[in-house]
Parts: C-alpha cells; sequence; structure tokens
C-alpha cells in the first residue's frame, strides 16, 4: 500500500491505502473523522464535503492520491479553523466554535442532520469569499458547483437563514 | 417559575391506586430488573426502567421511541422536564434501544411515547413531593418545586432539598402501572404483535397546561448540538474489533436468482471475500474501499436469471384498475348514487400519483455481531427497534431474549421503517452468523433507491354533487393503491429465510388508506370505497419484487389529494372562493379559524378560481394560487400554494407557501415551524418531480438525477402560522404538512391555466402537454 501524508484539520497524517481510495473513506476510517458522512458517493448530494485549502470538494470521489498538500478541513475541524483565523489560543480556542455551527445551533437547522456537516462546510467556504451573501448567493453556492446540495427534511429555509446569521457573527 | 402542588399524600394514595413507594438502602450495583428478570429488556413496571435521578441531580429518561428528525428529542425532554419542574437541559435521554428502555413502540408515535413518560414522570412528581414533605416536614400543600428543588417556609425558616438531596444514598422505587407489551412475531409468523409496545396506564395527577414553562418554549435541542459539532454517533460510525465491511451484490432485476457468483480475484484483492447464502450475496473485507472495489468486480462477472414481472411505470393507473380487488365500502351507495343523479351539476374527477420514495440522503447501514452462542447485537437507525427484534429473532429462529437492537442516529427514513424491516439488519445478520465476525452493511444509493420499499401508487375517481345553491349534496370515492405495508427484510427474503409475509392484496392495504380518512367536512350524501391492485406478476422467483410502504402521512396524503382536489373543483363549479367552499362545509371552529388565519396571513383576497388573467400559452410566467385543508392526529391544517406557470415550456414554480396548523397546544414553537417548512418542501417535491421510474425488471431511478429531489433552488417563500390552544391537548404534527402541496399546487396551476392536472408529478414536459391538448 502506498503511503500518503495529509493535512487534516491543522494536523499530519500519514496513511498505507490504495491509491484509488476517495477521500472519504480516508477521513472516515483512517482517521476515525465521522463528521465526514457518505450520501450518494458520486458527487450528487453534497453530505461528504470537506474544504480543500478552504475550497469544498467532494470527498466521496476525491482519490486520496489526488490530495497532495492541499489542507483538509472537515467538521470536526471548522473550530480550530475559526480559531486560526481570529488567532484564539489555549481554552478560549478549545470552547469556541465556528460561527457557522454556532449559527446553525442557534437556527436549529438539523432535522435528522444527515446532510448537514456538507452544508456546514459550503458555508464556510461561501462566507470566506462572500462575506455578506444575499439570499441568491445563498442559493447559487447550494446549487452550482458539481451538484445541488441536497437535504430531504426540507431544512433549505433555516439553512439560509443560518447562512445569515454566521455572516453577522463573522463580521463583528 | 413556582408550581404549587395542590395534593396531599393521601390523596397520592389514592390517585395512585396500586402504586408503592419505597425507598431502601441503596444496593451495591443497580440492577434495573431485580435478580431474576430477563437481562434482555427492561422491566416497565419499575420506575427504574424509565427514569433514573443521579446523585448529581442529572435524570436520565428512557423511551423505546428514536429520533427520526422532526425534534422528539427535544420534546420528550420537554415533557418529562415538564411534569418533574426541571430544567430540560438536566435530562439525559436514552432512545430506542431494546435492552435499555421499557417501552417500545414506532417512532412515529410521539404522542403515545411522550404520553408514557409524562405520565411516569407525573407518578414520579407526586411521590417525590410525598417524600419531601415527610422529610421537611410540612404537609404536601406547603411545598413548592423549581428546577428540581423543594422549599416550604416552616417555622424555623425556609426549607429546601433538592431531589437528589432527598434520594440520596437509598434506592427509590415505584411500581408503574403498565399495559400492552414489546413487539413480538405472533403464533403463525405472520405478523409483528404490539408495534405500539408498552403503554403507561392510570391516571396521575398532572401539570395543567396553562402552568407549562417548559412545553410551549423553542427548547433547543441537545441532539442538534451534537450534530452540528460532530459529537453524534451515527449508526455508519459504528466500529467493532475485527469488523468487516460488506457491500452487498444484488440482483439483476428485483425478481432474479442467482445462477453463478462471478469470481473473485484475490491478487487484486487480496483480504476480500465472497460470501453467498441463496440469492444474498456480498463482498466483505477489513478494508472498506477494497470491499466496495471488489463487490463491482464480483458483480460485473455475477449471473442471474431473467425477470420481467412489472407492468412498468408509465401506465399504472390502468394497470391497477385492470387489476382491482375490492376492499372496504364506507357510506350508502344508492342514497349517495341518488343524490349525484339529483344534483344540479356534478365534478368528475380521477386522481393518480406514481411509487415515490422516502428517498433518505445516507443509504441504509447495519452493523451486527452474532456470537457463535446465538447473541445477537444490531446497531441501526431503525424507527422501530422492538419489532426489528421481532424480525431479527424469528429470521434467526431464535428468541427476542437473544436479540439486542441498539439505535442509533441515520438519515431520515420517513416511515420507511416505521415496522421494522426494510433495512440493512438481516443482511448484517446473515453475514455476520455466516463468518463469526461482526459485520457493517453500507448500502449504496443505487441500492436503496431500488432494493428498498416505495409509497405505493395509486388512483382515485371521485365525483362531487352540488345543489343549486353551490352547497355539496354528495361525495363519492373509489380509492385504488398497489399493495404497501410491506415490511419484510430484502436479507431474509433473498438468503431465503423466514419473515412476515408479503402483504396481502386488497383488503389490508386498502382498509388501511381508507381508514385514514378523516375528513372535517360535512356533506350530506357520502360513499367511498378502497380497493387493492392484484399484482401477481409483482411476485418474483426471488421473492422481493416492487415493494410498497407507509410513507410520511401514509394513506391520509393520498386521500388528501384526492378529496381536496375535488373540493377545489367543486369550488370551481360553484363560482366559490375555495377557502370559503371549505369553510361554508365544515362546523368545526378549529378548522374555521385554521383557514381564516392562513389565508389572512397568505394576503388571500377571495375570489373562485381560475385567475381572470389564467392563459395556456406564452412565454410570459401566469400566476395562479390554490388552496387545501385537512385534519389529522388532533392538528388542524390549511395551505394556500402561490405558483408561476411558463405555458410555453410547462415549468411550474411554486413562489410562496402558506401553511397553517392549530395542533392544539404547540410544544416547540421552533421546531414546529422547521417541521412545517420541512414538510412543504417534501410535498412540493412529490408534486413537481418526484417519481420511482421502473421497467418489466428493475427500478431505473436509482440516482439523485434519476430521482429528483427538491434543491435550495426550488424553495419557495414558506410562511408558517400557528394557533396554540391550552385547552384541547396535543396534536400530532410531524407529518401532515407534506400532504398540502399536492392539492394546493394542482389547483394553483389550474388558476393560473385554466387547464386542471390531475395527476403528478408536474414535470415540464407533462404539463406543456397537458396545456397544448386543452
Amino acid at each position: 500500500m502506498p503511503t500518503f501524508n495529509l493535512t487534516v484539520n491543522g494536523a499530519r497524517k500519514t496513511v498505507n491505502v490504495a491509491a484509488d481510495t476517495p477521500l472519504l473513506y480516508v477521513l472516515r476510517n483512517n482517521l476515525e473523522l465521522s463528521g465526514v458522512r457518505l450520501g450518494c458517493g458520486a458527487s450528487q448530494c453534497g453530505a461528504c464535503s470537506v474544504l480543500a485549502d478552504g475550497k469544498e470538494i467532494r470527498s466521496c470521489v476525491t482519490p486520496v492520491s489526488r490530495v497532495g498538500d492541499k489542507k483538509i478541513h472537515t467538521l470536526e475541524g471548522l473550530p480550530g479553523l475559526w480559531a486560526a483565523k481570529k488567532g484564539l489560543t489555549g481554552e478560549k480556542a478549545a470552547s469556541t466554535l465556528h460561527p457557522v455551527q454556532q449559527a446553525w445551533i442557534e437556527t436549529q437547522v438539523p432535522q435528522c442532520g444527515y446532510c448537514q456537516s456538507g452544508m456546514m462546510i459550503t458555508a464556510v467556504d461561501l462566507l470566506s469569499r462572500v462575506p455578506d451573501p444575499t439570499v441568491a448567493q445563498i442559493t447559487d453556492a447550494y446549487t452550482g458547483g458539481p451538484s445541488p446540495h441536497l437535504c430531504r427534511c426540507g431544512t433549505y429555509t433555516a439553512i439560509i437563514d443560518a447562512v445569515q446569521v454566521a455572516a453577522k457573527a463573522m463580521k463583528a | 417559575m413556582i408550581n404549587e402542588p395542590t395534593l396531599t399524600r393521601r390523596s397520592f394514595v389514592k390517585i395512585g391506586g396500586g402504586l408503592v413507594v419505597t425507598l431502601a438502602a441503596l444496593p451495591d450495583a443497580f440492577t434495573p430488573n431485580g435478580a431474576d428478570a430477563d437481562a434482555a429488556v427492561l422491566d416497565a413496571t419499575r420506575l427504574n426502567s424509565w427514569l433514573e435521578i443521579k446523585a448529581d441531580g442529572r435524570v436520565i429518561a428512557r423511551t423505546g421511541r428514536a429520533e427520526m428528525g422532526v425534534g422528539m428529542a427535544a420534546y420528550f425532554r420537554q415533557t418529562v422536564a415538564e411534569e418533574l419542574n426541571l430544567r430540560p437541559e438536566s435530562i439525559d435521554l436514552v432512545m430506542g434501544d431494546t435492552d435499555r428502555t421499557p417501552d417500545g413502540g414506532w417512532s412515529a408515535s410521539f404522542l403515545e411515547g411522550a404520553a408514557n413518560l409524562r405520565k411516569v414522570s407525573a407518578y414520579t412528581y407526586q411521590a417525590l413531593l410525598g417524600l419531601a414533605a415527610t422529610r421537611i416536614g410540612v404537609p404536601q400543600t406547603a411545598l413548592s418545586v423549581v428546577n428540581g428543588v423543594v422549599s416550604a417556609d416552616t417555622p424555623s425558616g425556609r426549607k429546601s432539598i433538592s431531589y437528589a438531596e432527598l434520594l440520596k444514598g437509598q434506592q427509590f422505587e415505584l411500581t408503574i402501572p403498565v399495559a400492552g407489551g414489546l413487539a413480538a412475531m405472533n403464533d403463525k409468523g405472520t405478523g409483528i404483535n404490539n408495534i405500539m409496545g408498552v403503554t403507561v396506564t392510570g391516571n396521575p395527577p398532572m401539570k395543567s397546561v396553562s402552568k407549562y414553562t417548559v412545553v410551549g418554549t423553542s427548547f433547543a435541542s441537545p441532539s442538534v448540538e451534537e450534530k452540528v459539532t460532530g459529537k453524534t454517533q451515527w449508526a455508519g460510525d459504528m466500529r467493532l474489533p475485527g469488523m468487516l465491511h460488506a457491500r452487498m451484490v444484488r440482483p439483476a432485476t428485483l425478481g432474479s436468482t442467482l445462477l453463478k457468483v462471478g469470481a473473485l480475484d484475490k491478487a487484486k484483492f487480496p483480504t476480500a471475500e465472497v460470501v453467498t447464502k441463496g440469492n444474498l450475496v456480498a463482498v466483505v473485507s477489513p478494508d472498506e474501499w477494497e470491499a466496495m472495489s471488489a463487490s463491482r468486480a464480483v458483480a460485473a462477472s455475477t449471473t442471474w436469471s431473467e425477470w420481467a414481472g412489472l407492468p412498468g411505470h408509465s401506465n399504472l393507473g390502468e394497470v391497477m384498475k385492470a387489476n382491482r380487488v375490492q376492499g372496504g365500502k364506507r357510506g350508502d351507495q344508492a342514497k349517495t348514487a341518488d343524490a349525484l343523479k339529483n344534483a344540479a351539476k356534478v365534478v368528475s374527477a380521477t386522481y393518480e400519483q406514481p411509487y415515490v420514495k422516502h428517498a433518505p440522503i445516507g443509504p441504509y447501514i447495519s452493523v451486527a455481531d452474532v456470537k457463535a452462542d446465538g447473541t445477537t447485537t444490531v446497531w441501526t437507525h431503525t424507527a422501530q427497534s422492538q419489532g426489528m427484534r421481532a424480525h431479527l429473532a424469528h429470521m434467526l429462529g431464535s428468541t427476542t431474549d437473544k436479540v439486542t437492537v441498539r439505535w442509533l442516529e441515520g438519515a431520515g427514513q420517513y416511515g420507511r421503517t416505521s415496522m421494522g424491516g426494510d433495512g440493512a439488519e438481516a443482511d448484517a445478520v446473515v453475514l455476520s452468523q455466516l463468518l463469526g465476525k461482526p459485520v457493517r452493511v453500507q448500502w449504496t444509493l443505487q441500492e436503496d433507491l431500488a432494493w428498498s420499499t416505495a409509497s405505493s401508487a395509486w388512483i382515485s375517481d371521485l365525483k362531487a354533487g352540488l345543489d343549486a345553491h353551490g352547497k355539496l349534496t354528495a361525495l363519492e370515492s373509489d380509492f385504488i393503491m398497489a399493495p404497501g405495508i410491506d415490511y419484510r427484510m430484502v436479507g431474509a427474503m433473498l438468503a431465503g429465510l423466514p419473515d412476515v409475509p408479503a402483504p396481502a392484496v386488497g383488503g389490508g392495504p386498502a382498509q388501511f388508506g381508507f381508514g385514514a380518512v378523516t375528513q372535517p367536512y360535512v356533506i350530506p350524501n357520502e360513499f367511498h370505497q378502497g380497493a387493492g391492485a392484484r399484482v401477481e406478476l409483482m411476485k418474483p422467483p426471488s421473492g422481493v419484487g416492487l415493494r410498497g410502504n407507509i410513507m410520511r402521512t401514509p394513506g391520509q396524503r393520498q386521500h388528501v389529494c384526492a378529496l381536496e382536489s375535488i373540493l377545489n373543483e367543486a369550488a370551481v363549479a360553484a363560482g366559490a372562493d375555495p377557502a370559503q367552499f371549505r369553510i361554508d362545509h365544515t362546523t368545526d371552529q378549529r378548522l374555521i379559524d385554521i383557514i381564516r388565519k392562513t389565508v389572512a396571513e397568505a394576503g388571500w383576497a377571495p375570489r373562485p378560481s381560475p385567475n381572470p388573467a389564467a392563459r395556456r400559452t406564452g412565454d410570459a410566467p401566469v400566476k395562479g394560487r390554490g388552496f387545501a385543508a385537512m385534519y389529522r392526529f388532533g392538528a388542524y391544517w390549511a395551505g394556500a400554494a402561490e405558483v408561476e406557470v411558463v405555458p410555453s415550456t410547462g415549468a411550474v414554480r411554486v413562489t410562496k407557501f402558506t401553511i397553517g396548523v392549530d395542533p392544539g397546544k404547540v410544544i416547540n414553537p421552533r421546531h414546529l415551524k422547521s417541521n412545517c417548512e420541512g414538510g412543504v418542501v417534501m410535498g412540493m417535491g412529490e408534486v413537481l418531480m418526484e417519481q420511482l421510474t421502473f421497467d418489466q425488471g428493475k427500478v431505473t431511478s436509482i440516482d439523485w438525477t434519476k430521482y429528483r429531489i427538491p434543491t435550495m433552488k426550488d424553495l419557495p417563500e414558506i410562511k408558517v402560522v400557528t394557533i396554540s390552544r391550552d385547552d384541547v391537548g396535543f396534536g400530532g404534527v410531524g407529518e401532515a404538512a407534506n400532504s398540502l402541496p399536492q392539492p394546493a399546487i394542482l389547483a394553483a396551476v389550474f388558476d393560473a391555466t385554466g387547464v386542471q392536472p390531475r395527476r403528478t408529478p408536474l414535470t415540464p414536459d407533462y404539463v406543456k402537454s397537458l396545456l397544448l391538448k386543452a
């Protein structure tokens, strides 16, 4: 098995897996990051989304061999991403969620919640590019890309609200 | 908030009937059942099986129901907290495990499940008051309780004691009166008994709704925070030492049997292994990706028998009519026929809907560990853990005490597993038993869409008679539905192992669908009949075939579509505004109130349909609106859809949906709003785009490009209108919201174009063809 060195949630990780293994299974099985969720396995739903150098990618169709030195962040890594951005350390860093996560809790977005990891990843990507998105821009972020992000519980209204709540918090 | 208890100890004893409260020295180890009981389940007559008050003040509450995405993890905590005068944050909830919860039941029945814990909490509260009165030395009437601390003014000053202090160092026992039992296969092996599980009986004094401080607030569900922070352990996250990953190799069609298993290239997949039992074929490996890659390679060279027993999806309504099997009847056939004959106007219409899918975002996943002695543990996300346990014990030829089902969170499935069955549990158990190792079976999306059950197709003929004043004099309906409630396990069928039989044709599903109708209107003459469709042609050699099941708002969703649609068409014939037409045909004030509030909030100006500007040609969008109402499980609903139709393309866009609900007492306003919004989106998907497609042998809508569900681009503005009442109890709100869009949007398209669609989905091509034909 070939060896791959990955940077995941700010830490260097080494894994020995087949080169064509999708990143999804490496994150979930080798690195035990269960925030990454399996949906369609074909880049059609967005449940498996993670950040690669801050941009959303679909981990279910991204072979581990293509990750290279891109910095990967999963749901579990969002607080760290925010802490680094704001220069938070120690206790403060450990106890601070990413504003997107905080907004998802405040707005109580999840119903079954299965797709929401990918939804939050998209929000973080969007807000890094567009600090104050309009509803149209939010809708584009969730329906453009490789495929629309799908939520069977129909939480789309709550997602739009939460992205706007997060945008406000991140500007503050 | 201080709640003044008004009961004395004497009255508690009287009200409690046979209740026994004891305090004894705390044993070394807590054994909920005592020494002799069945270790596989909790004894529902013992308080500690339901509730435990820990030394740190936290309370463990246990329910056999599970969170299915409608907010039950919040509602159960709120219900318990209210009766015990606690904060909901202090409650830890255990859900759905067969060995760690006492009552079983299906997760669609929050009302029954919550009633159990509510009563247990109320019994406990009275017992705690009794203990506190003795300890403090005052009558119970002198006590007040705030956040789990009991206080009273005494001659020596104010004294307070927490529940935890009250019980410190002692075992608190209370006998809970119960009826019913846990789910079990019936003696003939033909069905699961006790689907509703154990019921707590008696009438303990409960807090009056007007004094609620927790129920009625938008308490943030702890399970939401766990999901947002990645702390939730989902069923798919379960890992066991030595566990193998499995991918199933499914037959070529829904009816095929195995001819020859494909070869496994050990050089390429060194740690993979093929496992076969009957028509059940799987590839397992310690490495998930190897299992996936190897299963694809094996599937490519595995051969199956041909089967072409399905009628195809395109002409299903006619197929069902041709294979009609009479079910139940209700009303006076002769009188209704007479009233229709004498009516000033008669409106006739046929509505139909294809099979649609529950379509969870995460395909089904289960982990099983079958030990050599037959002890079996399954981790899964079923909505019916005790029923699942009964299925599996029966399949294994074992007894339920050998089987444990542990529930973990999963993707919402909207009723698919309400009766147990229809998941990956049987696959996992069969493989684990064969291999002697724990096995994790992850279905693929393609497999989930093709091999799980679907909400059955239906077709309904209706006639409505109107008098000269535009009042309904008669209503007649004939509803045919393909067999439903098929909760057999795919894994058991393919492996040739016993499970419940296929559902009966005719009586069963027809009665079911029919019984679900509780229409809130007064119509002088009515006759309704339900029917099943004989689909022997769907019974293939593999035993599987195309299988129907219940889905969110089962039975009633379909009837509401047909009934509300004929009312909308009758309102057109009467020249009446459709909302006012409902009000004119009911005496139920709650229905009238929610209709009035909903249309007021929607900015609905009364007028008959169609829109005076209706048009069926042209490139410019034309606007329309439609209405629907319903009653279900103690809740009244109304919905107003606003659409834009582009006649030249047939594209229908829902621009706004106003949904109103009076569920009695609202438990959690924010989660109610979420349920309404989500229900509208799901219902909108059914009417605009969803359809299970299949050819003569297999399902063809097997990914998200072929089975389309709504995306954020399809989202209308959704306005939620609620009426909360303190004096009528609780109604069910997890369902119903997905039923209103269908009839309301069908009517809105008519309002916009003057052409009435009566079949879904309203794809652009279909709408365009309707407008061209008109």
